[in-house]
């Protein structure tokens, strides 16, 4: 087997490290670790002590463990990467990496890799696979998919991806294919996010300044353990320099533990939180005149349409005394303008998650969001004009989607979906039946709701590929698994963050037969006819042209990492990209589509008697449903893959610490370990994602913990699309 | 080298967030075996009654103490102090016999599972002499680990430390003077940072009561013996080598 030859190389080659560093004596290895700066007695004597690692070289590229993209800089000794540390010219990551992110090498090292392509010889789902060419597995997959276009037409293909710096080239794959079906973790994610924030500020997603900031509300961003390097920084900085956080979540985060004001709202009720702010702000005067004036529309109608939504009313609702929120209205206006609601991140928890999000967009407008015209929440400029490869025109898509945009769900962004709509619509064939489902960084059987149905859908499928790096759920369903090289293995497209641009190239050669994206879909395309659509000669050649417009060679960029483009001078005035030009605190578009145009209180379901809100959430050392297999991760990741249950609740089935549980929905449920804490509302339970997978490819992750997609029940928000992940309301007891 | 340096950890519990990319970061620069590991995040919490609740995250690693209690146990001299403050081990000199892991108060030490020999925090050295930071200093996110030179008043550590009230994780019964300076009481987390008072393993009053000294005199002996055999031999003179 490949995987275990290169296993027993890389095992090897580390343990050689080790022995040979310390046989080398006053070898020059020694020397470079400087172990001569011994005491003088100690460096006399002794010449042979173990010096620690020390690099043959380095590289500078960007991790690919989270969506962030931090600057790493790759230590590299006898062919194998020894150490990723941050890198200091990357804003993202300010030197600093996360459990995650030092844990890198472990993906490229996991003994789990897939290292040839495979193609499924057993029943779908046995995990039963054999070994192929790179020339076969590609043939057979794009014999498959001409299949399916040519009976069914493109629309049969469905695609699957998430975010990532290769995805320009897969959706340039499924766009020339010529599919309109694309899934992605956008509605199982920040749907209701940007959707509000695009209504109101015309902004997918608003920059967040901290510097200088005294005042900030979280509603659902769990920094310090949903960590995004910078950011997590530049709050834990903001906060040892006295700035007062306010962090409303049923459960005890990190982030609740660092904040100075933890409010354990009832899951759901945010958006009553704030609308209640607003009606204090709005009705006592503390709003900022001048920008409301100048900048937004539909103030009055909002005026007029928060006036119910009184501190007292919110209380009840709520659970957080009037006083509370009263207080926090008067403080976050007198911190204005630098104060601000974070507008949150992951949005995917109730039907009413939009109306909260439009809530905190427009919370921000009335207290001017920050000075300069709401200058600080643009995103920083990063449109930096990178070249391309040419290409033709995309053929024209008549099919509808499968996800229903926008014939069911006519606000959603056409770039955003509905993911789960996709699957529900494989099972019930309407429109039209899918036939084959093509995923790459996606992982639906972990990711979405309703696992039993996921599983359902793939069974109908006459054909499923995967480009995948280990063998994740999915791929265990898949009919061939095309495997990628890892981030630290091959190029990607450049990436540029605000005026500078990275590159992502590779540390080391890739092991065994794994290939890049860009290498995979031009091929793939090649084979399918679609050759002028990748042309490009390799992955050099891509970055080449890329970077052409600004005389940079690759060579440079490889050498530094990045290079700077000059900053066009900013035009005096921003331009607010909505319908009126203006900041829309009424939005015609929503009131138009039959939606209220102001924000406006939805009540949230609650559980019936008996039963708990489920929560999911974050922990700081996984990322997703993709780390979890990783030997340097679940050495850390303690304490995280238990439900966390309140004393009380616990006390009343005589469940205690450490009892196996049996969790239950109306679809599903799963078995786990309990954890009682203090640290949880009473009527809530609690699980991690990311656990419970069920590949027996995965020898680390198979079994561990529990899957919460096994029980979550399948909710859209009509406005926005986004997955109602909290929705869920479970049994729990003693299994 | 200029001036002598006095390095030093220093821990502000205050700005750690639990994200433990700093256990990571050790792991990764020395390879640990899986189960073992030179660095903790200690946490005590959360504490409280809900909804008042608070939680602590105290960072901790070997203190590289100015007394350390663990050279003092070691039989062979592997485990060392070097002037400039870091408590060191010769992997070579090392014979695993593990009183070192039993003589830190703070079981900083374990036998590393794969080599068999003591090992701990060695405040990457190597990284420092480069002019980098310990792996776990450089990716803290929070800032809440802290290395540097304290002889140096621009360190980062002398500018932390500036002003504030330090503490040192010590005990009435337990001062070997670690040079782990927090900014806000390690109390929280007592149970896990304070040290507690070692009590030497049988095997370690043997090998200092018995062992040692008998080892000590055999030798004597053995180069006594020698050196009597060589003078006795000089005054003697050498007979002629006859063939036979």
């Amino acid at each position: 087997m490949t995987e275990e030859i290169t296993r027993e190389k890389w095992l090897l080659s580390r343990r050689q490290f080790l022995k040979g560093a310390a046989l080398a004596g006053t070898g020059a290895a020694l020397a470079k670790a400087g172990i001569f700066d011994l005491t003088p007695a100690r460096a006399q004597g002794t010449t042979h002590f173990l010096p620690g690692p020390t690099a043959d070289y380095q590289v500078y590229t960007m991790c690919e463990m989270c969506v962030w993209r931090c600057g790493v800089v790759a230590k590299v000794r006898n062919g194998v990467v020894e150490k990723l540390d941050g890198n200091p010219n990357h804003p993202h990551s300010l030197g600093n990496l996360c459990a995650r992110g030092q844990s890198g090498l472990m993906m490229t090292y996991d003994p789990d890799r897939v290292l040839a392509p495979l193609m499924r010889v057993g029943e779908r789902g046995s995990g039963r696979f054999r070994q192929a060419t790179w020339d076969e597995a590609l043939d057979f997959t794009a014999e498959q998919m001409l299949r399916i276009k040519d009976t069914y037409g493109p629309q049969a293909m469905v695609f699957s991806s998430t975010h990532n710096l290769s995805q320009p080239l897969f959706e340039n794959l499924l766009n020339a294919y010529g599919s309109p079906n694309y899934g992605t973790q956008r509605s199982l994610c920040f749907n209701a996010m940007v959707t509000a924030h695009l209504l109101t500020y015309g902004i997918q997603e608003p920059a967040r300044r901290y510097d200088g900031m005294k005042y900030i509300i979280l509603t659902g961003r769990n920094l310090m353990e949903g960590i995004s390097t910078s950011e997590t920084r530049q709050l834990m900085e903001v906060i040892s320099e006295g700035a007062h956080v306010v962090v409303l979540d049923p459960r005890f985060t990190k982030t609740a533990a660092k904040a100075g004001e933890w409010l354990p709202i009832k899951p759901g009720m945010d958006l009553a939180f704030h609308l209640a702010l607003i009606n204090v702000i709005v009705s006592e005067n503390l709003y900022d005149r001048n920008f409301v004036n100048n900048y937004t529309v539909g103030f009055d109608e909002l005026a007029e349409s928060v006036k119910p939504y009184t501190p007292r009313w919110a209380a009840e609702l709520t659970e957080i005394p009037e006083a509370t929120i009263y207080r926090i209205a008067h403080e976050f206006a007198a911190a204005a303008p630098f104060a601000f609601a974070h507008p949150n991140w992951r949005t995917s928890n109730f039907v009413n998650s939009f109306q909260t999000e439009r809530a905190v967009a427009v919370l921000n407008a009335l207290i001017g969001i920050c000075p300069e015209q709401g200058d600080c929440i643009f995103p920083e400029e990063d449109h930096v004009g990178l070249g391309s490869p040419p290409q033709p025109a995309y053929p024209r898509i008549s099919a509808q989607r499968l996800d229903g945009v926008p014939w069911k769900y006519p606000l959603v962004p056409l770039k955003l979906g509905v993911f789960q709509e996709i699957r529900d619509n494989i099972l019930t064939g309407q429109p039209y039946q899918a036939r084959g489902w093509f995923f790459s960084r996606q992982n639906p059987i972990m990711s979405l709701p309703d696992q039993a149905k996921t599983i359902q859908a793939f069974e109908k499928l006459e054909f499923i590929v995967s480009v995948d790096i280990i063998l994740n759920d999915s791929s265990w369903y898949a009919d061939v698994i095309l495997p990628e090289a890892t981030y630290l293995e091959r190029y990607d497209p450049v990436h540029a963050v605000g005026n500078r641009v990275f590159i992502r190239q590779p540390v080391v050669e890739p092991l065994g037969e794994a290939r890049s994206a860009l290498w995979i879909y031009r091929e793939l395309g090649r084979r399918l006819g679609l050759q002028d659509f990748f042309q490009y000669v390799d992955e050099e050649d891509y970055i080449r042209q890329q970077i052409a417009p600004f005389g940079v060679t690759l060579e440079h960029l490889k050498q530094v990492g990045y290079f700077d483009v000059p900053r066009e001078k900013k035009s005096g005035e921003r331009i607010w990209d909505t319908p009126s030009g203006k900041v829309e605190i009424a939005s015609e578009t929503l009131r138009r589509a039959g939606f209220p145009a102001v924000p406006v209180w939805e009540a949230p379901p609650e559980p019936p008697a008996g039963r708990f809100y489920l929560l999911t959430g974050k922990v700081g050392q996984h990322t997703q449903f993709a780390t979890q297999n990783n030997a340097y991760l679940t050495e850390v990741d303690y304490h995280t893959h238990d439900l966390w249950m309140h004393p009380l609740a616990a006390a009343e089935r005589g469940i205690r610490d450490g009892d196996l549980v049996r969790v239950a929905s109306d679809v599903g449920e799963v078995e786990i370990t309990v954890w009682v804490t203090e640290g949880i509302r009473p009527d809530c339970v609690y699980m991690a994602p990311g656990f419970g997978h069920t590949s027996k490819g995965l020898k680390k992750a198979y079994g561990r913990g529990a899957n919460a997609s096994r029980v979550h029940v399948t909710y859209t928000d009509p406005v926005s699309g986004g997955q109602a992940l909290t929705q869920t309301f479970v049994t729990v007891e003693k299994a | 080298m200029a001036e002598k340096k006095r390095y030093a950890f220093v821990i502000d519990p205050a700005r750690c967030i639990d994200c433990r990319a700093c256990l990571v970061a050790c792991r990764a620069e020395w390879n640990t075996p899986a189960g073992q590991t030179r660095i903790w995040v200690h946490s005590d919490g959360p504490q409280g009654v809900f909804p008042n609740l608070s939680q602590t995250f105290i960072p901790a690693q070997c203190h590289h103490c100015e007394d350390p209690w663990c050279v003092d146990a070691c039989p062979t001299g592997a485990t060392f102090k070097r002037e400039d403050g870091l408590v060191l081990i010769d992997e070579e000199a090392c014979i695993g016999c593990g009183l070192c892991v039993n003589a830190c108060p703070y079981q900083a030490r374990f036998r590393n599972t794969v080599t068999g020999k003591a090992d701990k925090c060695s405040a990457c050295f190597h990284r420092v002499e480069a002019g980098e930071m310990p792996a776990c200093v450089a990716t803290c996110i929070g800032g809440a680990r802290l290395f540097g030179d304290l002889n140096d008043p621009e360190s980062t550590v002398s500018r932390a430390i500036a002003g504030r009230a330090v503490y040192r994780p010590i005990t009435n019964e337990v001062n070997t003077q670690p040079m782990t300076l927090y900014l806000s009481s390690p109390a929280a987390a007592a149970v896990q940072v304070s040290p507690q008072p070692r009590e030497p393993v049988p095997a370690e009053t043997f090998w200092h009561t018995v062992a040692l000294p008998v080892v000590k005199a055999a030798v004597a002996l053995a180069f006594g013996g020698q050196a009597l055999a060589f003078i006795f031999q000089l005054f003697k003179g050498e007979n002629e080598y006859e063939e036979a």
